[in-house]
């Protein structure tokens, strides 16, 4: 099965700092991957590559078959339409409830939604992620792990072919992570590529999926599902 | 969440719901957004309005001293040549073939001292001169259409040496006055245009100013739209027909003001004004208000534009 994100000899720099140096990396549709490492090892980085955040200072990022590295600026939401975006602090708008904040992602990538539908495929995602009941409920009036449920609803409505999560569970006690987590990994079931930046190794080793290892800005593990490794950053 | 995720969704009325959401996001959005940030667009729809009033007046006026330029231009290139009481008929004669032989010369006409009398009464503070002599002190003369009004001086100088010619107050021609008017109106001109560019530049950074906090206003919002792939245009143009918006409600009040404010001219003022600036009409008045309309319109596009550029040219 071909690649659906394909990260080839990434560099970036800022400055004289290295942020990611000649990073190889491949995903494959449904896959599930976890991106860990120290603070300011370059996971944002990678995962703003693969959004076009940041273009590559060299190499190739290519996304669904889109050079993401070459796109022009007037290229960049069509790219945008296929990667879903999780962060820690939800980026949910405060004055929109929480079926109005999955129903304007969705309307504003996809002109030819009418209200109904929009406010349907809202309602069937918030039922996905759990939160069927609270769909007109401001995200001030959520829990951190409903606002993170709500910030995924808005993610997938789109039907991307690929998510990224940055850190998000960093602002979620662990049970909650957990179900966020579980969340994401039934995404990942039906199809959708999922790649998580996280600090949490609890939760990666009990998911047992693939996990990226960087540090200093190199990828120095790529483990395989299934197995536990050392995680031997963590000690250093 | 498999629905959510591989559900196919049919297109129906596709077409309608794209005019309807683009209609939405572009104008409904921008005129919420127009409103709720009114107390940080005041100032620039105050300047603009400013800006386009003031240059709808000095429009007006440059229109009139135009139209009084060419007026002096036309009497500079006539020149009256002053012939003696006692001229000849022959030296008359030849005067006018000289006359109508040159070729900068358009047409020459005669002028008896009963007709100079006459044009003279109708001149102010003439009359009384012409009533306290005792015979008719205006000369007869031969009038000259110059086809160039440069070349009014040689013609003057040319004609000095006819018999025919009045040796005390030979012909009109008075070297200053033309030239006076042509400085006077090219200083005022130069001073107008200078004020209004700088009203123009500060009217524009004080619009870039406004439309960028409206920005500010919605960043989250617009990092939303764009983080979920909204189109640029989609994410651009609410500010964009916000800035018209400003540009449009500005060039309409100015305008109104322009239009009320000449029209009670034309109608206060009668004579007065239409001396002061001769070809002003009604349908002058409204093309005037027309324009400053859409002097704004374009303003505040071109400003919002602007501004929208510099703070959204992402990555």
């Amino acid at each position: 099965m071909p690649a659906i994100v394909e990260i080839v000899g990434a560099t970036c720099l800022f400055g004289e700092i290295v942020a990611l140096d000649d990073v190889h990396l491949a995903l494959r549709p449904g896959e599930l991957a976890f991106v860990v490492g120290p603070s300011g090892a370059g996971k944002t980085t990678l995962l703003k590559l693969i959004n076009r955040e940041m273009r590559p200072t060299s190499g190739e990022v290519w996304i669904d078959g889109h050079g993401a590295h070459a796109l022009r600026p007037g290229q960049i939401a069509s790219l945008r339409r296929r990667v879903g975006v999780v962060y820690q602090d939800y980026k949910l708008l405060p004055r929109l409830t929480a079926l109005e904040n999955v129903a304007f992602a969705l309307q504003v990538c996809e002109l030819a939604v009418s209200d109904e539908e929009a406010h349907d495929r809202a309602l069937d995602a918030l039922e996905a992620v759990g939160l069927g009941g609270r769909d007109d409920a401001y995200p001030g009036e959520l829990s951190g792990g409903q606002q993170q449920r709500v910030a995924i609803a808005r993610a997938v409505v789109t039907q991307p072919p690929v998510l990224i999560a940055d850190e998000p569970t960093g602002n979620l006690d662990l049970e909650t992570a957990w179900q966020v987590m579980k969340l994401l990994e039934q995404v990942s079931r039906f199809g959708t590529t999922v790649l998580i930046a996280t600090h949490n190794l609890d939760i990666v080793r009990r998911m047992q999926r693939r996990v990226l290892t960087l540090v200093e800005g190199r990828l120095v593990r790529d483990q395989p599902a299934g197995r536990v490794g050392r995680l031997a950053w963590a000690a250093s | 969440m498999g629905g959510v995720l591989n559900a196919q969704f049919p297109s129906r009325r596709r077409l309608q719901n794209v005019v309807r959401n683009t209609f939405r996001h572009l104008f409904a959005g921008a005129a919420r957004s127009w409103t709720r940030n009114l107390g940080t667009t005041a100032p620039a729809l105050g300047s603009m309005t400013l800006l386009l009033l003031l240059s709808g007046l000095v429009g007006l006026s440059a229109f009139g001293l135009q139209r009084l330029a060419a007026s002096q231009a036309a009497d500079a290139a006539e020149l009256h040549i002053y012939l003696r009481d006692d001229a000849k008929q022959p030296d008359v004669d030849a005067l006018r073939a000289k006359l109508t032989a040159n070729r900068q010369v358009t047409a020459v006409s005669y002028t008896s001292k009963a007709d100079a009398l006459k044009r003279a009464q109708r001149r102010p503070g003439l009359p009384e001169l012409a009533g306290a002599a005792d015979d008719n002190p205006f000369p007869a003369s031969l009038d000259a259409k110059v086809r160039n009004v440069q070349d009014v001086g040689a013609l003057a100088g040319s004609v000095t040496a006819s018999p025919a010619v009045d040796p005390v107050l030979p012909t009109s021609y008075n070297p200053g006055t033309y030239q006076r008017i042509q400085t006077v109106l090219t200083v005022v001109g130069i001073a107008g245009g200078a004020f209004l560019v700088l009203l123009a530049f500060v009217a524009i950074a004080v619009t870039v100013n406004s439309i960028q906090a409206a920005i500010h206003a919605r960043q989250e919002e617009v990092a939303i739209m764009q983080l979920v792939g909204a189109p640029r245009w989609m994410v651009r143009g609410p500010f964009l027909v916000e800035g018209a918006m400003t540009g449009s409600i500005a060039g309409l009040v100015a305008g109104a003001v322009t239009l009320a404010a000449s029209l009670a001219g034309l109608a206060l003022g009668a004579s007065t004004f239409a001396q002061l600036t001769p070809g002003l009409t009604v349908g002058v008045c409204f093309l005037a208000a027309g324009i400053v309309f859409l002097a704004g319109l374009v303003l505040g596009s071109a400003a919002s534009l602007v501004s929208v550029h510099r703070q959204m040219e992402s990555a």
